[in-house]
């Protein structure tokens, strides 16, 4: 078996060593404004970190990630466990709330664009409407799990509104809420982009556009790379909210 | 006893409210109504409202034009789709069986699936030009590494003993794959490509933001920037029934054709 595993190890290193020299051939081989080399890249890379660019650009992205998530999660988590404790209000917005999920939200941004102008607000609105849906869907589709028996169990003790709250509601619609968090997580970053590109230029959608203007591939090289990145990252705090919470679901089918 | 005790319950309660579909349809009413009212007292004339909608939908609807360019974005959705369903489920099927394409290929399918797919259209763009192909890469990219995903996961939670089985018969490779690989991870491939159809829908719309060619997204946007916002809105509603026509008959088709299997 080490034996074995020593192999998986070798072949994944080779492959990231494979990737990195195609890459860098590829820049050599081709015109620099269809790619360029991972040396090239990484110099750019260390120039924007150097002179606080990047920093200052993340941070930006960052800002205007955060708000229109945390906005999402403050509505959308509370707003759906309400639906789990109302069932005719549920019954009600459920399938509209399904429509609104699989709407591409990216059809609204002209809307918003042509409403709301250029300033920080209707970035944060699209960043919250790519987040807030599935947040929502997610846990009103563990508010439908919830079973009946544990709220009538709940009623023949006398627990009071909150105490419901407290003992059924929220710990068994929270696993599904991460669910949708961890969705919200993903599709939250594509909209900070898509607002950044096709709102007003800022952070590293900015950063991104700007390499494409100028045919400086290498610094959008970068630029997405550190995108890449992030995606990776974001994902995987993402699965680990997930997984922390998914033990809550106990013997849910 | 219980269980049946409490859907009893649960089904008395019903009885004695309004029935779901009148529910649903008086939620309905309210949020158009809702929206109707918002827009005549706080936005300007040009702004999307139900009535305005409702007025342009059908001549919208039967224009020539219009139909063209929501042809044009759906064929590259679905031409898009087919290429990453081909390509993905082999890339997957493989990733889930042989562990040195696994551990070769992993890290940049994750990667790449976990990537933003707007923050690689300027990319694109310097490959394919100002046309309709970068819309079709964009739709690939969006769609392929979920398919890919959900294959790999589907080709590992085949049961041993059916490969077993096919050993013992001597199945041919190509036999095994079409046979019992296949089939036996085609609810993943199925959920796999319901979330593909989703990003690629925005892929495209994306796309046609970016490079400005003729389809439902720049339809939106072309009118929009007209202040013709009712016309625009035509283009959303083809686009929601588009995501969740085809959402809707994925999960039919589960449920008809793989009611064994509870994913999605």
């Amino acid at each position: 078996m080490p034996r074995r595993n020593w192999i998986l190890y070798a072949t994944m290193f080779a492959s990231l060593a494979l990737g990195a020299a195609a890459w860098e051939l590829a820049g050599h081989l081709t015109s620099d404004a269809f790619w360029a080399p991972l040396s090239t890249t990484l110099k750019s890379l260390g120039e924007v970190v150097h002179n606080g660019v990047l920093l200052r650009q993340a941070a930006s992205s960052f800002e205007l990630y955060l708000a229109g998530l945390a906005l999402a999660v403050v509505v959308g988590a509370p707003f759906g466990v309400l639906l789990a404790r109302i069932t005719w209000l549920r019954v009600a917005l459920e399938d509209y709330i399904m429509m609104l999920y699989a709407t591409p939200m990216v059809a609204l941004i002209p809307f918003i664009l042509s409403m709301m102008g250029f300033g920080f607000a209707p970035k944060v609105l699209v960043v919250f409407l790519f987040a807030v849906f599935p947040v929502l869907y997610n846990t009103v589709e563990g508010a439908r799990s919830v079973r009946p028996e544990l709220i009538e169990v709940a009623h023949s003790f006398r627990s009071g509104e909150w105490a419901l709250w407290r003992d059924v509601m929220i710990p068994y619609t929270l696993p599904f809420a991460m669910t949708g968090i961890r969705q919200a997580i993903a599709r939250g970053l594509v909209g900070m982009v898509a607002a950044e590109f096709f709102l007003s230029p800022s952070g590293l959608g900015q950063m991104i556009m700007m390499g494409s203007q100028n045919f400086d591939t290498a610094s959008m090289l970068a630029a997405i790379l550190i995108m890449v990145l992030l995606g990776v990252g974001l994902m995987d705090i993402g699965l680990y909210l997930e997984k922390r919470f998914a033990a809550w679901r106990g013997y849910n089918p | 006893m219980t269980t049946a005790l409490a859907s009893l319950a649960v089904a008395q309660d019903r009885q004695g409210g309004p029935s779901p579909l009148a529910l649903k349809a008086g939620a309905g009413i309210v949020l158009f109504a809702l929206w109707e009212i918002t827009v005549r007292a706080l936005a300007p004339e040009y702004v999307a409202r139900p009535s305005g909608i409702a007025k342009v939908f059908f001549s919208v609807l039967t224009d020539a034009g219009f139909l063209e360019v929501a042809a044009a974005t759906l064929r590259a959705v679905v031409q898009g789709l087919a290429i990453s369903v081909v390509a993905g489920t082999a890339v997957g099927l493989m990733m889930g069986r042989v562990s040195v394409v696994e551990h070769g290929l992993r890290y940049y399918v994750n990667s790449l699936f976990a990537t933003p797919m707007v923050a690689i259209l300027p990319l694109v763009t310097l490959w394919f030009g100002y046309s309709a192909d970068t819309r079709l890469a964009v739709v690939v990219f969006a769609s392929f590494f979920s398919l890919a995903i959900n294959a790999a996961d589907g080709a590992r939670s085949v049961p041993p003993e059916f490969l077993e089985v096919a050993r013992s018969f001597r199945a041919r490779p190509l036999s095994t794959i079409f046979d019992v690989l296949l089939p036996s991870s085609l609810p993943y491939l199925l959920a796999g490509l319901r979330l593909a159809a989703g990003r690629a829908l925005v892929g495209a719309v994306v796309a046609e933001f970016f490079v400005s060619i003729p389809g439902l997204g720049y339809y939106i946007l072309y009118n929009s920037r007209a202040f013709k916002h009712n016309e625009a809105f035509v283009a959303v509603i083809v686009l929601v029934a588009a995501g969740v026509g085809f959402e809707a008959s994925i999960k039919w088709l589960m449920r008809r054709y793989m009611p064994w299997s509870r994913r999605g």
